[in-house]
Parts: structure tokens; sequence; C-alpha cells
């Protein structure tokens, strides 16, 4: 795909250092990556390279220490954290490695949590009635239409991860950040799974990012990005 | 409101947060019925006692005050509708030739003092006392058996074949078996002083009837209460001043301005009574000359009110350890939430959510059986005297037609803004338990 289209997520000059007692350990030394609108990304690295805490920034969940995340060519870490909350909600979504369903809601509840938390007391009802209808068919475009009741706990991974990816795909965001979405499945599951991602991202045109320990589903995006000890180290346009 | 509803369906999954609830209601219904009983019980006690006692009583003159000029004085206030003297002293009241009885074992009527031979006497004007009281309501009182009531209640106290006659407590009559026309000794002393400049006491029998029974609706006052002809104390007492009174008992007009004639009265008694610059005597409305005995009922209902106040924080923390237990095990939705564009103090929320819901649910499921069981408490209570036979409030100790209650609202309201508020404290607790909590931890691991 082209690299003209406008950049979603911008990571600029990126520093993330934890204290530990009196000691500061240096997880990310000064990361600079971006991803473009439509754009799929691998993220490869041995174990500790910082992949997690990279997406974490990105996804603004966390603030670095130093340097700049901007989403859509915005600085974002000057921003109120019910701001940051807000994009969140509206424009990234999130695939973990454990899934991370509500264990107490059903699937379709689960996949519309999401919707309803920017709903202020008001419009409740009617925006759940909206959401619902668009929640079902999200469901059933990732093979859940006969599970829409069940809990977690009444599915299979392949099934809660399918789950999950509907959750993070019902608001129609413009990014997706999944944190080895496969890394719990085995392999004819997470084949079925990587499918299901790689056709939605087709058919929505959303950037995505995905961090993975698996060669071969790194060659099917269109950069490869590796890290080591922090940094990016190299980058490979794929196609 | 996806916190509402959120918070809802973690508490749903979890029933030991029911727990929580049990505690709440528990502490409210038991405050709300155990109040509104004492307060139901205080209400008739004041009824009871107000049958009992004049509109103002004056207490305490000194022995040379002279009636006519006191009654005078007190009948120019333009607020006073009747006054009644009284001359008041105590003795031994039994039938001629008889011992006393033993000294009565803590009982039932123990708590009236009723059952024991020694009581106060009353030298009263009937006329004059039936205008100021309402004595001829305690006499006429439909309660009163035919045989054991006075012979003509209009005039109770006239002689019984020239023997002065004395009313007594009706359950006092109907225990010791006494009838109209019994005769009783009164025996009792007086202090004179002899010719060396000392007092003695001088003993003093006299031979009394029985004219008749008498109830007010205060069992505590029959019990410990006889009536006389005042001219009979006084011939017994003072012979030389025909004139005494020791006590008056005033209806006043207008029962709102029962404050403002007390004091103006007490100016007029002062002044009556002077003597070498000094004032005497004494004037208290009916409730605050009860007020001892009043104050005793309250102060128990406060001391309840603060026992039931513990069971409730007691409640508050049953509530605080399962909520606690919930946001330690919810700990990666904390994590989830943020993810998806939940802000620290929204994720917060839902965890304060819970508190507020399992709050809620106590407090109103308290109020409604609260209030539904001070409703029917008569009715509870006859259901358990009929099918186990256990009486729950022993009504005939008290003078009671069914169990008192009294349901106030502003209490209902101090007890509701009390749960609500201990309800929240016990929330915020883990709620900012899991505010400090870094959702990324959880994102992380499993
Ligand atoms: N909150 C924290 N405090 C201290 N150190 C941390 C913290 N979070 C992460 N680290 C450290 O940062 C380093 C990078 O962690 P990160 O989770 O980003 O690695 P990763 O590349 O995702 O590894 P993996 O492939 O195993 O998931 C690790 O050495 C980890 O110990
Ligand atoms: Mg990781």
């Amino acid at each position: 795909m082209s690299t003209e289209k406008p950049p979603v997520l911008h990571a600029a000059d990126v520093h993330k250092s934890y204290a530990i007692g009196n000691r500061r350990i240096e997880v990310l030394r000064g990361v600079n990556l971006t991803i473009n609108a439509g754009e799929t990304v691998a993220l490869l690295g041995a174990s500790g390279a910082g992949k997690s805490t990279l997406l974490h920034l990105l996804g603004l969940l966390d603030s670095p220490t130093r340097g700049e995340v901007q989403f859509s060519g915005e600085a974002t870490s000057d921003r109120s954290a019910a701001y940051r909350a807000k994009l969140r909600n509206r424009h990234i979504g999130f695939v973990f490695q454990f899934y991370h369903l509500i264990p107490e809601l059903t699937a379709l509840q689960n996949v519309l949590l999401a919707q309803m938390m920017g709903v202020s007391v008001l419009g409740y009802w009617r925006a759940r009635r909206r959401s619902h209808a668009a929640a079902r068919q999200m469901l059933e475009r990732v093979g859940l239409g006969e599970r829409l009741h069940h809990r977690p706990s009444e599915l299979s991974g392949g099934e809660r991860q399918r789950c999950a990816i509907a959750r993070a795909l019902l608001a129609n965001p413009s990014i997706v950040l999944a944190d080895e979405p496969t890394g719990n499945l085995d392999s004819q599951t997470a084949a079925g799974v990587v499918e299901l991602m790689f056709s939605i991202q087709r058919e929505r045109d959303l950037a995505f990012l995905l961090v993975t320990h698996d060669e071969s589903l790194a060659q099917r995006c269109d950069r490869i990005v590796r890290m080591k000890d922090g940094v990016v180290i190299e980058q490979e346009q794929v196609r | 409101m996806y916190r509402l509803s959120l918070a809802v369906r973690y508490l749903l999954t979890r029933p030991v947060n029911l727990l929580g609830v049990g505690g709440i209601l528990i502490s409210v219904w038991a405050l709300v019925v155990v109040v509104s009983l004492f307060s139901g019980f205080l209400r008739v006690l004041e009824e009871h006692v107000r049958s009992a006692t004049s509109d103002v009583v004056v207490s305490d003159v000194p022995e040379w005050t002279e009636w006519n000029t006191l009654q005078a004085a007190l009948a120019d206030d333009p607020n006073v509708a009747a006054a009644a003297p009284r001359l008041l002293h105590y003795g031994m009241l039994i039938p001629p030739g008889r011992r006393p009885a033993p000294a009565p074992l803590p009982g039932k009527s123990a708590l009236h003092g009723g059952d024991q031979p020694f009581l106060f006497v009353y030298g009263v004007d009937a006329a004059l006392e039936a205008t100021a009281t309402d004595m001829q309501q305690w006499l006429d009182s439909p309660e009163i058996p035919e045989d054991l009531r006075a012979a003509d209640t209009a005039t109770p106290l006239a002689a019984i074949s020239e023997t002065p006659a004395v009313l007594i407590g009706l359950e006092r009559m109907l225990r010791e078996g006494l009838t109209v026309g019994d005769p009783l000794r009164l025996t009792t002393a007086r202090m004179v002083r002899s010719e060396d400049g000392r007092s003695r006491p001088v003993k003093i029998e006299i031979d009394l009837r029985v004219g008749g029974a008498f109830r007010t609706e205060h069992g505590g006052f029959d019990g410990n209460n006889v009536f006389v002809d005042i001219g009979t104390l006084r011939a017994a007492l003072s012979p030389d001043r025909p004139g005494s009174v020791q006590e008056v008992a005033v209806r006043v007009h207008d029962k709102q301005q029962l404050e403002e004639t007390a004091q103006r009265l007490s100016r007029v008694v002062n002044r009556v009574t002077e003597q070498n610059g000094r004032a005497f005597g004494r004037v208290e409305t009916w409730r605050e000359r009860n007020e001892q005995f009043l104050a005793n009922v309250s102060h128990q209902r406060g001391l309840m009110k603060i026992v039931l106040i513990v069971i409730m924080v007691v409640a508050a923390f049953l509530m605080l350890a399962t909520l606690s237990m919930m946001v330690t095990e919810k700990t990666s939705d904390i994590g989830i939430l943020t993810a998806m564009g939940g802000t620290p103090i929204g994720v917060t929320t839902v965890f304060l959510a819970c508190g507020v819901v399992i709050t809620v649910a106590g407090v109103s499921l308290g109020l409604v059986t609260g209030v539904l069981t001070a409703v029917y408490l008569e009715e509870i209570r006859q259901a358990m005297l009929w099918s186990t036979g256990v009486d729950l409030f022993p009504l005939d100790v008290y003078n009671l037609q069914r169990v008192p209650c009294r349901i106030e609202p502003a209490w209902l309201l101090q007890v509701t803004v009390m749960a609500l508020l201990t309800g929240a404290l016990a929330s915020v607790i883990p709620a900012l338990r899991a505010a400090r909590h870094d959702p990324l931890v959880s994102l992380r691991g499993i």
C-alpha cells in the first residue's frame, strides 16, 4: 500500500524508563515510528525488548518519559487523561494476548460495553438500542452469531479472541493495536483468527499494529519493524 | 450509566454482597422499629402522666400560706380557669388490727410501686379538685366495676357513717380485695415542737372507710396515691391552721400558653409566700412536673439508638470487606475498562456504584420492612402470642391497649442519611484502592 496516506500514530523519539528502588530501567530509548492510515505493521523483537511498552504508549494508555506520541498529527502528552481516554474510546481498538473480556458480561455485552462507556444517562437506552444491532452484526461477522449470550467462561480461546476482536472493532476505530493476539492459541485456531483480522482490516481499511513473535505472520504485513533493547533496529517494507 | 449496569452485574454474580445489603437492612430495620416503638411508648406515657396531672402544679407552698390569699392571687391571672388546694402527706394504710403485708418482691406491679402499704395521701377539696383536674373522669372511668365505684361520684369524699372516706386506685382495690365501705386505718406521724424546743414525731391514726376507686391512665400514680378530704388532713396535721395548703392544682384556659402562664404564676406565688425577703413555692407545667419520668424513657431511647448505630457500623464493615474482596478480584477489569476508554475516575466510580447499589438496596428494604413492622407491631405481637404463647410486650404492665408505635418522618430521614453516609464511606475505601491500581499491570499479565 502507498505510504502517502496520512499518519495515524507517530512516535517521535519516545523514551520510557521505570524507577525500581533507586535504579532506573530504560525500557525505550528513543523510538521513532509512524503508522499510516490503512497500513499493517508487524512489530517483532525478543522478549523484554519493549514491544508491549511501546504499544501501551502508542495506545495512549501511558505517557512517555521523554518524546511525544502524536495521534493524527496532534500531540497528546499535554492533553488531559479524560481527552486521551476519549481518543482511545473512539479511535483506538485493543486486542490482547489474554483476551481480557469481562467475565460477568456475555459476548454481546462485552462488545457493547466500550460503546456504552461514552454515553450519558440521558441517551443511554436509545444509544444501546442503536449499538445493539451493530454489535450483533459484528459478532456474526467474527463467527459468533450463535454465541451472543455466552459468557467468556463458556467460550473457547479462539472464540474469546474473536469476541475481543469484535469489541475492538465495534467503534470503527482508525487503528487496532494487537499485542500477540494469537500467542495463547494453537496454530490452527490462530490461523483462523489471523485470517479474520486481515480480512476485516482489508474491508475497513484499518491501520493495524501487530506485536508478534511469528515471522510468517509478520510477513503478511505491509511493513516489519524490529526492536531490540528499547530501540527500533530495522524497518523492512514488505509490500 | 454503564457503570451502574456493570456494578449491578458485578453484584449479581457475587451473592456474598448480599451480606452487606442484609447488614444495612437489619440495622435500618431495627433503628426504625425500635425507635418507633420507644417514641410511641414515650407518647403514650406522656398521655398517661398528662391524664393524672393538672395543667400547672404549684408545689412547696410554705406552711404559713393561707389558701384564701393564694387562691385570690392565682385567680387574678387571666389564663387561670380553676385552682384546687391540696395537702400532701404519707402513711401506712391497712385494715385496722391487721399487720402490714411483708415487703413485696419485685413483680409486675412493683414497677408502679403499687404493692406496698406505704403511700402518699392527698388531701383535696373534691368539688374544687374536679374543676382543676380530671378527677371526675378518674372516678367515672368505665374500667371501674359498679360495686367499686363511689356511691355518688359528684361527692366522692362524703363521709361514710360519719367516718371520712378515702379514694383508692382501682388496681390496689382489686389486689387487696377492698370494697366500698371497708374500714382502713391510716397510720402516720407529724413533728411537734415540745416545750424544750425539740421536735418530736407524734403518732397519728386516722380511721377511714373506702369511698370508691379512681383510675387515671398513669398506673404509677394510681398505685402510690390515695385521696382523702383536705379537712380530714388539716384537722390531724395542722389543727391550728385551717387554711393550710401545700400544693395547688391549676387548670388554664389556653393550653398553648402553658409556659408563659406558669412563669406568671411563679411570680404570683413568690409574692404571696414571701417572708423576710425570701421567696418560696415552685410552679411547674405538667410536663416539667413529670420530666424525670419521661426523661428516663427518652434516655433509654437514646441508648438504644447508640447500640443500633453500632450495628450499622458493623454492617458497613461487612460491606467494606466484601467490596474490598471484589476490587482485588477485579483488578484485571480495571485495565480493560481503561483500555476501552475509561478514565481512572470513571473506573473508580464503577466500584463506588457497587457500594451505592448495596447501600440503597439495604436502606430502602430496611425502611419498607421497618415501617411495615412498626405499623403492624400489634398484629405481630398477637400472632406471636397465638402461635407460640410468647408475649413480646406485656401491655398490662404499662397500662396499654396495643403496642405503641410512632413513626417519625424526621427520624426516618435521619436513619436514611446516616445509613447512606456510612454506606458511602464504606464504599469509598475500596473504590480508592481500585483507583490506585495501575491498569497497565493487569494488562501485561493475565
Ligand atoms: N511497570 C514496570 N516497572 C518496571 N519495569 C517494567 C515495567 N513494565 C515493563 N518493565 C520492563 O520493561 C521491559 C520491557 O517490557 P515489555 O513488556 O515491553 O516487553 P515485551 O517486548 O513486550 O516482551 P514480551 O515479548 O515478553 O511480551 C521488561 O524488561 C520489563 O521488565
Ligand atoms: Mg509483551
